[in-house]
């Protein structure tokens, strides 16, 4: 991946290529402490992986991720179809996804807060 | 055969090796007492107790529902035996469901996923062995750890007819098993969802352990509560337990049943069920 600082960069460098690591910059300055460039790429992988294999439209998942302070806030769109699975019932599945996540994240070193947003 | 029966020195004991051997939380299971344990003489147990269980049928699937039917009207292999048909007679442990109940209902969400295919893939899931099942957790699991950038593999190991294990073994998979084994147990979750969502199949039979941690964790207990049995022993005084799952209760009863002078009983309901270790007579 490239940098995740320095205004609006869209990469698109995963074999699917259609997750898009977007800068946000609305909380963190340049200067402030960043998440390394690259240290999302495991929480997005892995955040990836589970949304596709839990979807029944796993073409239709996207999983932006942007940098928020120490952290990185991973952003899922699944197709309207496919919310209840990837929530489980009373969020049972959602919360598993999202302790996957944060294991990753734990490896990275970061911490991570997992969305799960419908189109 | 789904059932299972389970000994125990108390029935409480026998519930939980049989929770312990289903790999189920207690509301997931249908639990038959079959026989109180006979006390002998100075309160020695002459005949332990035993229970049947089985994972509790759910979800709405009509095929699968009437098939239960079926079955438990014919009786249901000695289910009720003493006529007892009702799952948890005890009371006790009627609360102690409800304590479980985050941990409940884990076959429901799964199942709403299983309206949705249509007729033939539902056939073939019903056709779908616990082999071919173990197989796609294992592709699931393997992918996964792809993504987490782990060099790992996942064996599948035959627990016994009814229970596969997918066994994830590498090093420096500390981060996969989590505090108390709580990413562990996620990942067991949701490999369950995702190899139901795509074929429709129960999966209660399906176990992720991830380095040995379940082995390691039984040798732990049972070494720490050799000691503390030790304890008891040499002081004659009871020792309460810290709350603990259901399986690591049944590593403590099984440990101390076999230490002389020393005997467990579980006491609390719900998340504050704990055993206690006390001199025997």
């Amino acid at each position: 991946m490239g940098r995740v600082h320095g205004g609006e960069v869209e990469v698109s460098e995963y074999e699917d290529g259609d997750i898009n690591v977007v800068d946000d910059d609305d909380f963190a300055e340049e200067g402030d402490d960043m998440v390394d460039a690259g240290a999302a790429d495991v929480p997005v992988a892995v955040t990836t992986y589970l949304a596709k294999a839990l979807a029944d439209s796993p073409d239709e998942v996207e999983v932006m991720a942007s940098s928020r302070g120490d952290g990185v806030k991973i952003s899922v769109t699944v197709a309207q179809g496919d919310m209840g699975r990837v929530i489980g019932r009373r969020g049972r599945t959602a919360q598993a996804l999202r302790t996957l996540v944060a294991a990753a994240g734990a490896k990275a070193g970061i911490a991570t807060n997992v969305d799960i947003v419908d189109v | 055969m789904e059932w299972v029966e389970v000994t125990g020195t108390s029935v409480d004991a026998a519930k939980e090796a049989a929770l312990a051997q289903l790999g189920v939380e207690a509301d997931d299971a249908e639990i038959l007492i079959v026989s109180e344990p006979t006390k002998g003489l100075f309160g020695r147990v002459r005949g332990e107790a035993r229970v049947k269980a089985r994972v509790k049928p759910a979800g709405p699937r009509p095929k699968r529902n009437r098939n239960r039917r079926e079955r438990s009207g014919a009786g249901e292999g000695g289910g009720n035996r003493e006529g007892q048909q009702r799952p948890q007679k005890a009371s006790g442990d009627g609360e102690r469901q409800k304590g479980t109940a985050p941990q409940g209902n884990r076959n429901k969400p799964q199942r709403e996923g299983q309206q949705r295919p249509k007729q033939e893939e539902r056939e073939m899931a019903d056709g779908m062995t616990l082999e071919e099942q173990a197989k796609v957790g294992q592709e699931f699991l393997k992918g996964l750890l792809d993504a987490y950038g782990y060099q790992a593999d996942v064996a599948i190991r035959n627990l016994d007819d009814e229970t596969v294990e997918l066994s994830v073994t590498g090093d420096e998979l500390g981060l996969l098993v989590g505090p108390r084994g709580s990413t562990l147990a996620a990942l067991q979750d949701i490999t369950r969802t995702v190899v139901q969502a795509k074929f429709t199949a129960r999966t209660d039979r399906i176990l992720v352990d991830v380095a040995q941690y379940r082995e390691r964790r039984v040798a732990a207990l049972t070494r720490w509560v050799q000691g503390i049995a030790e304890e008891v022993k040499a002081s004659g005084e009871e020792r309460p337990l810290e709350p603990m799952s259901a399986a690591d209760r049944k590593v403590i009863h099984d440990t101390v049943a076999t230490i002389d002078g020393v005997e467990t009983r579980s006491e609390g309901e719900d998340a504050r069920r704990h055993v206690v270790l006390a001199p025997s007579a």
